[in-house]
């Protein structure tokens, strides 16, 4: 049998005396899109942290490709989208991009930003600084940033909040190419539809533990949103 | 090294783009002089004897306004968890830091030192060269403490006052040595206590690099 | 069983402190100095001299924490770092305090700016400054992994500042114990050990029990929050 991708064994975390994740179990295969859904605090946010190895689990055991996530091996296969766009506002489209490149160790550097900053249709104001970037246009930068280094497992939190259609849609098309390519995905939403297009798995997250995990070809948004997100469960 | 080194490029990058803030730390430091001037009305003899002091506190200024700068440009985007992301070692990044703020400092430094010659009238000899151990050593020992300290503080909400806080009394034996080793230099009387004075800095320089090296990694993670 | 051991513990404390206070005030001869202020005011030093030692032996104890909470990364860790720190900044705070009116009727003067002096202030800043950082960021392993690295900076200091300002002329006294010139003749001698053993004493007192409340909130707030979940 093939190593998954990624194996989590009784994870708990608790910041201090927050409860964030408890107990939770969770194998995921390589090439695997899984949507995580929840309500805001349900733990999607911290559950990605401690794939990605920014967080250490205060408890149970965090496997990516068979080893630590804070391994370096392994953080540079990955790559991280979320509302923090890690960029730096006094440095240019390519200046940010070509320090990503070198951190990663990127190879043919210069071809490869010129691919990522097409494909998100950014060519045209690659020496302007990020700073003067709309928040749409930095978003797209944040995509190029994250596929640079061809990251094998891709952690998404909340990608398409704040973005305008033409992000979106740039975004759900890389999405869908990175699956084709057979990476795998992690992607953290509120809109259900979206989720339901592009993976084939999802997980709901309340209350700091998993309380269903199924294959999204087997429902659909609607009945997701009314079986764990009407109003009458709500529990806030 | 690489990853050091790819972040020392960025940071000196960034930092030239704005020549302004240059410009007004030279200024900045030019009126510490002057108020000084106001503040103690002494003779001149008063004013050479705690003449080294000066020059410290304006390199502390200027040291203080690098290290305020250098971890507020990584949160400015979540680029502190974006660190924390990266392939590379916690020591690497610090390494990283820790060149830029010391060379940015040692560059304000230069700035500083040209006016407090003149100000201070001070005779330029041979053993005025002394001055470019002792002021790397006080430099590095303040960078080396201060770049950790200032990844701690810009986790704060007052991280400016909070590094002051932390950082002052853990550097001050550094800046009281270094302090006496610039009186040394400056009044022209090398005893035989200043090689070993200036040994120890360099000695304790190591002991907080090598920790603040150690430890960064905890910075960095959640 | 914890409950009974502090119960002991307490009492203990409380003869040993009644004891101390009486072979301080009654049973030690007083030493020959020129006037009466200055032989009370000697009085001090069996407070003084053991406040400062736990302040280190509460340092130290922050620490190991430390060291041991970035190792394991086990809540209880953090806990003890930072009771053993508020603890040793109380112990130091009574060094400051009681230096001075010691000072005042000997040198004359309340605050000179004088090496052990210094020193010992400068230690008190940044056991401050630890706590303050604390203060300012929220409950959670972030501000547990930040406090103990500087937890661990801020010992490494704490011989490097003593050091730094050790060749400044000092008008301290000596330290006594060290010098063993006989300064500290038998019955003083005992008295001060007494004295340092009934602080060691108070010092693990206060641990236990800060720690204890400290554990406490901790289950409180955590059962609050179970309560929540299901
Ligand atoms: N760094 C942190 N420090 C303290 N509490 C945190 C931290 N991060 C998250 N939490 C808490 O953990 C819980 C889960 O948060 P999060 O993972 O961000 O949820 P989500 O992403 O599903 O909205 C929340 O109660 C949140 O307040
Ligand atoms: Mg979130």
């Amino acid at each position: 049998m093939l190593l998954p991708a990624l194996e989590l064994t009784k994870v708990s975390k608790d910041f201090g005396r927050i409860i964030a994740l408890r107990n939770i179990d969770l194998t995921i295969q390589s090439g695997e899109f899984v949507s995580i859904l929840g309500r805001n605090g349900a733990g999607k946010t911290t559950l990605l942290n401690i794939i990605s190895g920014v967080s250490k689990p205060s408890s149970g055991l965090v496997e990516l490709y068979g080893g630590d996530p804070a391994d370096t091996e392994n953080k540079s296969k990955l790559a991280v989208i979320s509302h923090e766009v890690f960029l730096y506002n006094n440095l240019t489209a390519t200046e940010n991009l070509e320090y990503y490149a070198s951190i990663y160790g990127v190879k043919d550097a210069e071809q490869r930003i010129k691919d990522v900053l097409q494909s998100v249709e950014l060519m045209h104001r690659r020496f302007d600084l990020v700073g003067t970037f709309s928040r749409g246009m930095t978003q797209r930068l944040t995509i190029a940033r994250a596929l640079l280094h061809e990251p094998s497992l891709l952690l998404l939190d909340e990608p398409f909040t704040g973005l305008d259609q033409l992000a979106i849609g740039i975004l759900i098309s890389l999405l869908r190419k990175q699956k084709e390519l057979g990476r795998t995905i992690l992607l953290t939403t509120h809109d259900l539809h979206t989720a339901k297009e592009l993976s084939q798995r999802y997980l709901i997250l309340e209350k700091h533990r998993i309380l269903h995990d199924g294959l999204m070809a087997d429902t659909n948004p609607d009945e997701i949103r009314q079986k764990y997100f009407s109003s009458d469960r709500s529990g806030e | 090294m690489r990853a050091a080194l790819s972040i020392l490029k960025k940071d000196l990058r960034m930092e030239f783009r704005s020549k302004d803030s240059i410009l007004s730390m030279w200024i900045f430091s030019l009126l510490i002089f002057v108020i000084f001037n106001f503040t103690f009305e002494v003779s001149r003899l008063v004013m050479l004897e705690i003449a080294p002091g000066l020059l410290w506190v304006a390199f502390i200024f200027s040291g203080m306004f690098g290290l305020n700068h250098a971890f507020a440009v990584e949160k400015e985007n979540g680029n502190l968890r974006s660190m924390a992301l990266m392939p590379v070692d916690g020591g690497q990044v610090y390494l990283g830091k820790f060149m830029s703020v010391t060379l940015i400092m040692l560059l304000f430094e230069s700035l500083i030192f040209p006016i407090f010659i003149i100000f201070y009238d001070l005779q330029l000899s041979f053993q005025m060269f002394l001055l470019i151990p002792v002021i790397l050593a006080g430099t590095i020992g303040f960078t080396s403490l201060g770049t950790i300290l200032s990844a701690v503080a810009v986790h704060t909400r007052d991280q400016q006052i909070l590094l002051s806080l932390l950082l002052w009394p853990l550097v001050s034996p550094i800046i009281i040595w270094s302090v006496n080793l610039t009186g040394m230099v400056i009044g022209g009387d090398i005893t035989q206590g200043f090689y070993p004075l200036l040994t120890r800095v360099i000695a304790f320089d190591v002991i907080f690099f090598a920790v603040s090296f150690m430890l960064f990694e905890f910075i960095l993670e959640d | 069983m914890r409950a009974l051991t502090d119960k002991i513990l307490l009492i203990v404390l409380l003869f040993a402190f009644m004891t101390s206070i009486f072979l301080i005030f009654n049973w030690v001869p007083p030493i020959k100095a020129s006037n009466l202020s200055e032989q009370v005011a000697q009085k001090i030093f069996y407070f003084h001299v053991p406040s400062a030692w736990l302040g280190f032996l509460a340092f130290f104890i922050v620490f190991v924490a430390s060291v041991a909470y970035l190792w394991k990364r086990k809540r209880q860790y953090e806990l003890i770092a930072v009771a053993s720190a508020e603890i040793g900044v109380l112990f130091i705070s009574l060094v400051l305090i009681t230096g001075p009116i010691w000072a005042k009727p000997v040198w004359g003067i309340w605050w000179t700016w004088d090496a052990r002096l210094t020193s010992s202030l400068i230690l008190w800043l940044i056991y401050i400054a630890y706590l303050m950082l604390r203060r300012y960021l929220p409950d959670g392993s972030k501000r547990a992994n930040l406090s103990a690295v500087v937890g661990i900076i801020g010992f490494i200091d704490v011989p490097i500042v003593y050091y730094s300002i050790r060749w400044w002329e000092t008008q301290h006294p000596k330290a006594v114990m060290a010098s063993g010139d006989g300064s500290l003749a038998g019955p003083m001698f005992f008295t001060f050990m007494f004295s340092l053993a009934t602080f060691t004493l108070l010092y693990v007192y206060f641990l236990r029990k800060r720690y204890q409340l400290l554990v406490l909130e901790d289950t409180v707030n955590k059962q609050f929050k179970e309560m929540e979940i299901l």
